[in-house]
């Protein structure tokens, strides 16, 4: 991972940012709406005291049964699809232990009042309502009270169709019907009664238990109140309704009973449909505490929301909904109504907000900008940073690589950063330091041979002097043979000494060396033929361009550096291998190799084999009368090839039988003419 | 009664062996340690040739010192270094200051003899007439052996002995090529490659600051060189 790259992550932490502002948005969004809250309750908490003191008609405690307003024109078929719109909210009526046995749903127009019945009974034992047995056979008995008067009527019938319930009581007077028409049919698992009764005639309370033959049981139920939205407590209501918002009165069972006001948005359409992402920002980042609810947009009959039940179980509280413009909330807020301590109902104020999500989209829009700002600047400016700054590594690096590529003879002044201050300052005064070392060192070995050899010259002068002297005294013949190896070990150490300042000298020859325009191939053509008789048993291949190459150089360096190639390849070949020279123009130079077969390199060497004093031949393998190997050979070699500013490299040919030494050539620098 | 050779050298046993060995060629040999114990006695009497060595004692240059002192007073004596420095430079130097050869160390007492006879050989040729056997002629080149002597175009090349030996070897059989090898056994040398390459370079160098045209010495890459006409 690249330095700036980890820098740009580090950078990344400036997303802490924006995470900060928005929890404190959201805090910020909290504390508004607990305000909110308490304000709404406040509201809320106010009407229905006001309620209390105007000694409003509240609904009755306890159960009851809800007269809806007439969905559309009911036609008395004994069929539910008049009903379809408020089904839904049939009220259970049946025993404890079936409460779905019997389901009942009232409604009423200005004239009638209509009742549905359902009452599940897969088995028939059905008589009219005339017949003796209907007491036991299956029936439903309707118990209608008006004040005082209670009438109690029997419902069955034998067949579907038009049916007539009888008063159980006697009927002498007219406050309710005295006979009920209606309409009965029935399916596979239940019969279903549709019946109406003059609005003139509407009973107070209402009672309906269904019998079934086959599981009798008591016939009679709780006589429940009616209840119907009042327009009365409505207007009541109506006076207290703050502006903007909605009041609701509700029944203990959540049946809504009154209704005042209606929810106004702030602000209009358009300008919500404009910010539909903010909304979905808000609602996705901010609004996690809306609860979903039914539709409050329409009037529905009955309530049925969590803080409905808890204001009707005696607790206030309240609850944030999407409101249904879709661009706000809606905040209900549901306090208990009590009368004489005892929990009527509930009422429900709701207000739309949309400034909330407006200002905490604002705040925060401008959170997020700001973080964005400050994730680019930062971001910025730590890649401009760390660009430099592994730009400025990388330079040192280069020229680190550059100083040891060769060998330590590096020019402290050209160093970069040497005179930084800071730390990549330090570093490169380290580095220049440590190439001193590395020069000093490398000029030492350097100097090494040739100093040794200097040195030496003067007592193999001594001895070999005194060797020639001797020979002119009389000396025994047994000592002649002592004489002769005394002067062949004086030759061998002067051909060390020779070899050894043969380096030194060289790179004298090559930095005196006059370049000329020549012709490569020709040089190559050359000494090729002239190696002929000394690799000789071995086999000699060559590969020459058939066209003069010309190059600006010295010649003889060139030859001497094949020589020593050669000779190299020769002293590693054995007798039935082979030697391959090649030269072949490159786009970038002339590429002069010599393959030949034999032991390959070992790979830790490949790269050292051209520096000085490095030789693979084992000491062992040198014969006596030879003048061993001080690796110089190839030193020379790197020194002719780096004076032709190319490049020299072994490597081991692929199928492992033989090594290439390759070198490329690119001729000298020309030299600007010389003033005449 | 030998000629007279005088040996400047720092180091005793060099100069001791040397002294022998050349006294038993029949040489009257004086040998000195120093430079101001050489210069007083060539105050008083000159030898016929002095070999000296470069490095003196505290002088490492002294040798270079007297023989630019032994040249002023004397253009005719000559004079070899015998050294250990074998650098291009050290032998450049020592030829600039008039020095008639210049040998490393490792030469062999016969070499050297051979050298010094050399020397004394063409001293006594120039004062006599020229033999006609000894005289190559190739075009403008005239070597005579006797004299050691070159010149091109009827001027004289200044060539050092060495140098001569080389010219010598090439020009006896123009168009031949002779390789290092031979070159350096011809010339008495023991050197290195490069050394023979200089020595050829310092030749062309002599030629041509009296021809700008001369090109007689031709190399043959991987070989070595040839004369050409």
């Amino acid at each position: 991972m690249s330095l700036r790259f980890k820098l740009l992550l580090i950078a990344l932490s400036t997303l802490a940012l924006p995470l900060a502002g928005w929890l404190f948005v959201r805090q910020m969004e909290e504390l508004l709406r607990q305000g909110q809250e308490q304000t709404l309750i406040a509201s809320a908490r106010a009407l229905a005291r006001s309620l209390n003191a105007l000694n409003a008609e509240l609904p009755p405690a306890g159960a009851a049964l809800y007269v809806h307003p007439a969905p559309g024109k009911i036609t008395i078929d004994g069929y539910a699809d008049d009903w379809k719109r408020i089904i839904s909210y049939a009220q259970k009526l049946g025993p404890p232990n079936d409460p779905e046995k019997l389901s009942a749903l009232l409604c009423s127009d200005d004239d009638w009042i209509y009742l549905l019945a359902n009452v599940r009974d897969a088995t028939r034992n059905r008589v009219d309502a005339r017949d003796p047995r209907a007491a036991v056979s299956d029936h439903l008995t309707l118990t209608l009270q008006r004040e005082a008067l209670v009438r109690r009527y029997l419902i069955a019938s034998g067949a579907p169709g038009h049916f007539d319930a009888l008063t159980l009581n006697d009927a002498t007077d007219n406050a309710l019907p005295t006979v009920l028409e209606g309409a009965w049919q029935e399916d596979g698992s239940s019969y279903r009664i549709e019946l109406r009764l003059p609005r003139a005639q509407m009973p107070d309370k209402i009672s309906i238990a269904a019998y079934d033959s086959d599981a009798p049981s008591g016939d009679t139920a709780d006589m429940l109140p009616l209840l119907s939205l009042s327009s009365q407590l409505s207007d009541e209501l109506a006076q207290f309704a703050p502006e903007g918002m909605r009041v609701r009165i509700l029944s203990g069972d959540g049946w809504v009973v009154a209704t005042a006001g209606a929810l106004i948005s702030p602000t209009g359409a358009p300008m919500a449909r404009r910010r539909w992402l903010e909304n979905v920002v808000y609602r996705q980042l901010l609004a996690p505490g809306l609860t979903e609810a039914a539709d409050f947009s329409v009037a529905l009959p009955r309530l049925n929301a969590t803080e409905v039940w808890q204001a009707l179980s005696g607790v206030t509280s309240t609850a944030w909904h999407r409101s249904a413009a879709d661009s706000g909330v809606v905040l209900a807020a549901a306090v208990p109504l009590k009368s004489s301590g005892e929990v009527r109902g509930a009422l429900l104020l709701e207000q739309a907000s949309e400034t909330l999500p407006l200002l905490t989209n604002r705040a925060l829009l401008s959170v997020a900008i700001a973080s964005l700002l400050a994730l680019i600047v930062a971001g910025g400016v730590l890649f401009a940073f760390s660009s430099v700054l592994s730009l400025r590594i990388r330079r040192l690096r280069d020229a680190a690589d550059r100083a040891l590529r060769i060998s330590g003879k590096v020019d402290n002044a050209a160093l970069p950063l040497i005179d930084a201050r800071d730390e990549l300052g330090d570093l490169a005064r380290s580095f220049a330091g440590l190439l001193d070392e590395v020069n000093a060192y490398t000029d030492y070995l350097r100097t090494l041979a040739s100093k040794l050899s200097h040195e030496l010259q003067t007592p193999l002068a001594i001895v070999k002097s005194s060797l020639d002297n001797l020979d002119h005294q009389s000396l025994p013949a047994a000592a002649l043979p002592y004489i002769e190896r005394a002067r062949g070990g004086a030759e061998r150490l002067g051909a060390i000494v020779r070899a050894m300042s043969q380096a030194n000298g060289m790179e004298r020859a090559i930095g005196g060396a006059e370049a000329e325009d020549f012709d490569l191939t020709a040089v190559v053509r050359g000494c090729v033929e002239s190696y002929r008789p000394i690799i000789a048993p071995r086999r000699l291949e060559f590969d020459l361009p058939s066209t003069p190459i010309f190059m600006h150089g010295a010649p003889e360096l060139i030859a001497q550096a094949l020589d020593k190639l050669v000779d190299n390849a020769r002293s590693f070949t054995p007798d039935d291998g082979w030697i391959h020279i090649a030269l072949r123009a490159r786009d970038d130079g002339m590429e002069l190799s010599v393959a030949n077969s034999g032991p390959p390199l070992p790979p830790t060497m490949q790269d050292r084999l051209f520096d000085s004093l490095v030789s693979l031949r084992p000491s062992a393998a040198t014969k006596p009368s030879e003048t061993p190997h001080l690796g110089l050979g190839l030193y020379v070699v790197r020194l002719i090839t780096a004076a032709h500013r190319g490049a020299a490299s072994a490597r081991n040919l692929e199928d492992g039988h033989g090594v290439e030494f390759r070198l490329l050539l690119k001729g000298m620098p020309r030299k600007p003419m010389a003033p005449t | 009664m030998g000629r007279s050779i005088a040996i400047v050298e720092d180091e005793p046993s060099i100069r001791a062996n040397y002294v022998e060995a050349l006294t038993r060629f029949g040489y009257q040999v004086a040998g000195y340690g120093s430079r101001p114990e050489a210069s007083r006695a060539f105050g008083t009497r000159f030898p016929e040739l002095v070999i000296i060595d470069v490095g003196l004692g505290d002088e490492p240059d002294g040798g270079f010192e007297l023989c630019r002192e032994l040249r002023a007073k004397s253009p005719a004596l000559p004079i070899i270094f015998l050294t250990a420095r074998d650098s291009d430079f050290d032998v450049i130097s020592g030829l600039r200051l008039g020095a008639d050869d210049y040998l490393t160390k490792d030469v062999s007492l016969h070499h050297l003899a051979a050298r010094i006879s050399a020397l004394f050989r063409r001293l006594d040729a120039l004062s006599k007439p020229t033999s006609k056997e000894t005289v190559v002629e190739h075009g403008p080149l005239k070597l005579e052996a006797e004299r050691m002597r070159v010149t091109w175009n009827g001027e004289e090349v200044p060539l050092t002995v060495t140098e001569f030996w080389m010219v010598h070897t090439l020009v006896r059989f123009p168009g031949h090529v002779k390789n290092r090898d031979q070159l350096m056994r011809e010339a008495q040398v023991v050197v290195d490659d490069a050394t023979i390459t200089s020595h050829i370079k310092r030749i062309r160098k002599k030629f041509i600051a009296i021809d700008a045209a001369f090109d007689a010495i031709e190399t043959v890459h991987g070989v070595g060189y040839r004369w050409t006409t």
